[in-house]
């Protein structure tokens, strides 16, 4: 399955420009464990309803794209945790028997950040939201290729990104726990640079290891796609995933 | 450019209507409202109105304990009903080639609330909890992991919309020839989280929800699992048409003039190649919340006109969230799938206290029919938080 991948932003600590990331790419080390970006370019009002998280996802999708196609691209979210930091709050509250903050509540929502994005870029297009777990970059990805499917005449700004669990769950869950964000214009095949994307069962996660590096899935992506390399292979779940650029 | 044929071809379910497709017809088609109960498990000192599933749910198999919980019970409660197609998808495509997209709202997280309480006595989560029980993916994981499907397989979250967008990516997925067949629908649970947010946000009736009544006060919640076996066959009941819209307006109300649900309604009939005269029944959103109800009459009005028979089914199963758009694209489904010259349509359930303040909309009475052609299509709307619309249209193709 072909696409193009055009414009692209991401953000991690100390990593807020396409040449710092560049530069990482060319002698990749582990992320910084923690920080979130200011998000100066969101109104004052909005800012101070937006989590860390949101302010990261944010940060990544407003710098990959013009005003006008933030507010006329469709879009896909795509987080493994969401808004579950700020949902544990309300479990406790819920187990005391408190009464829940409606705005933390209607804030919480795993199309949050989705919600927010439209609201501040003044997008009405079609907006996915989703996770796939450790697999959520395959994931965002093939929802790229559905709203291309129905609509190939202009390009999906797929986002992802993370933050690292609360103190309560991180134990439970084994990943590179780093706040991170990326975003991308997925374009129909030939519209830029081109990528084919396989579901493939070679080095399912389990059998190859050493395929997991010490960043998230999205970042090793965003790295090969700097590097030049022909192909890179990464362990989802129940699949593998072989992208090769064209 | 002609889209592959996308195939409704099985249907499981489970609702406060039961689990079997022919009980829920039957009760459906009756406007049953007769099985929400009263209860005060969940909000401190109010009792609530909900649709709860009353039936036994099968238990998660031992191999797959991390998964268990009651919306993962959900879940293989509507699997079952569709065990033998989806194994036979699975030994004609290969695992590889059937795919899992399936939306919730909730996850796990009425599990995880109990697993918070042990942490509250004992400092220490209980011992059962798994992080694959709460995480929104691990809902796509457990159904894959328990059919045994391999292709892509992933959860989308976008609130109320969630399990219409599903059948709309599996559409997508199979069109793309990324999948052979897609497992797709919806499970949302009840749990203390959703019932005290939205009691928290003034949006629960104090009666049974009274969608587009002078009188309604809110909403009633629910919990349900919708699944479908959706494959590339032409002929039974195929999905026809999707169309969707962000609102830019508010996290938690939608644009008073509904112009978010007008664009996925008029989306939903441009992709399907049809005129709005061409749809037999719309399953509305229909709340009850006093700005659903009057933003959503008056898009219906803009697109139909006042003569569309329509009717909201959450009066009967309340509004099941997450599962909503798959729950209500399975109440068409059940509305298509009849033998008889007539289409049996849900009546709207209600007082029958018309707001002279929303837009005339027809709600269909008890006992209505449509004639059951060979091109008979319906649509359904559902419409989340955060501002997300989706809208989808099902039809039969008798081939």
């Amino acid at each position: 399955m072909k696409a193009s991948l055009l414009r692209w932003s991401a953000w991690a600590p100390g990593l807020d420009s396409a040449a710092a990331w560049e530069a990482w790419a060319k002698s990749p080390v582990p992320l910084p464990t923690s920080g979130a970006p200011d998000a100066k370019f969101l109104p004052a009002m909005l800012r101070r309803r937006c989590t860390p998280l949101t302010r990261t996802m944010l940060t990544a999708a407003f710098g990959a794209a013009e005003p006008d196609e933030l507010a006329r691209l469709r879009t896909v979210f795509s987080s493994r945790h969401g808004s579950i930091n700020e949902s544990i709050g309300l479990l406790e509250n819920v187990v005391r028997r408190e009464k829940l903050s409606p705005a933390t509540f209607s804030h919480t929502v795993h199309n949050a950040q989705a919600g927010l994005f439209s609201i501040a870029a003044g997008n009405r297009a079609a907006s996915s939201s989703l996770s796939g777990q450790e697999d959520s970059w395959t994931a965002a990805w093939i929802e790229a290729l559905c709203f291309l499917e129905r609509d190939p005449s202009e390009p999906v700004l797929a986002v992802i990104g993370d933050v690292p669990l609360a103190e309560v769950f991180a134990p439970l869950c084994d990943e590179a726990a780093v706040p991170y964000a990326f975003a991308a214009q997925v374009a129909a095949a030939g519209r830029g640079p081109t990528i084919s994307m396989e579901l493939t069962s070679e080095g399912r996660a389990g059998t190859l290891p050493a395929l997991r590096p010490a960043w998230p899935p999205a970042i090793e992506f965003l790295r090969w796609f700097l590097s030049g390399e022909e192909s890179l292979v990464q362990a989802n779940r129940a699949n593998a995933v072989r992208w090769r650029r064209l | 450019m002609t889209r592959a044929p996308c195939r409704l071809a099985a249907l499981g379910q489970v609702s406060a209507l039961g689990r079997s497709n022919a009980q829920v017809r039957e009760r459906l088609a009756a406007g049953d409202g007769s099985r929400l109960t009263l209860s005060e498990r969940f909000v401190p000192e109010r009792s609530l109105w909900l649709g709860e599933v009353h039936d036994s749910l099968p238990a998660i198999p031992a191999a797959l304990e991390r998964f268990a919980c009651r919306n993962n019970q959900l879940a293989l409660a509507a699997l079952e009903a569709i065990a033998g197609p989806v194994q036979e998808a699975l030994a004609r495509f290969g695992a590889q080639r059937v795919g899992v997209v399936v939306g919730t709202s909730t996850s796990g997280v009425g599990d995880a609330e109990a697993a918070i309480a042990h942490r509250e006595r004992t400092g220490v989560l209980a011992h059962e909890f798994h992080y694959d029980q709460l995480e929104f993916g691990g809902l796509a994981r457990f159904v894959a992991e328990v059919t045994g499907a391999r292709g892509p397989a992933y959860t989308l979250s976008t609130a109320c919309s969630s399990g219409a967008r599903a059948l709309a990516s599996a559409r997508s997925l199979l069109a793309l020839g990324l999948c052979d067949a897609v497992i797709s629908g919806a499970a949302d649970s009840l749990c203390g989280l959703t019932t005290n947010g939205f009691a928290a946000l003034g949006a629960i009736s104090a009666n049974v929800t009274n969608p587009f009544s002078r009188n309604r006060d809110g909403l009633t919640l629910g919990e349900a699992s919708a699944l479908f076996l959706v494959t590339r066959e032409p002929g039974g009941i195929q999905l026809l048409g999707v169309g969707d819209s962000s609102e830019a307006h508010h996290m938690s109300a939608p644009d008073p003039e509904g112009r978010g649900a007008e664009t996925a309604m008029r989306g939903a009939l441009a992709d399907a190649r049809l005129e709005p005269g061409e749809i037999a029944y719309l399953n509305l959103h229909g709340t009850g919340t006093p700005q659903n109800d009057a933003m959503e009459s008056a898009a219906v009005m803009r697109v139909f006109g006042g003569e569309l028979s329509s009717s909201s089914t959450k009066p009967l199963v309340g509004h099941t969230l997450g599962a909503a758009g798959a729950i209500e694209a399975a109440f068409c489904w059940l509305v298509l799938d009849a033998t008889g010259p007539e289409l049996a349509l849900p009546p709207h359930v209600w007082d029958g206290a018309r707001d002279p303040e929303l837009a005339p909309i027809r709600l269909t009475g008890k006992g209505e029919r449509a004639a059951a052609s060979s091109s008979a299509r319906v649509m359904t709307n559902s419409f989340g938080f955060g501002g997300n619309n989706c809208t989808l249209i099902l039809g039969r193709s008798d081939s």
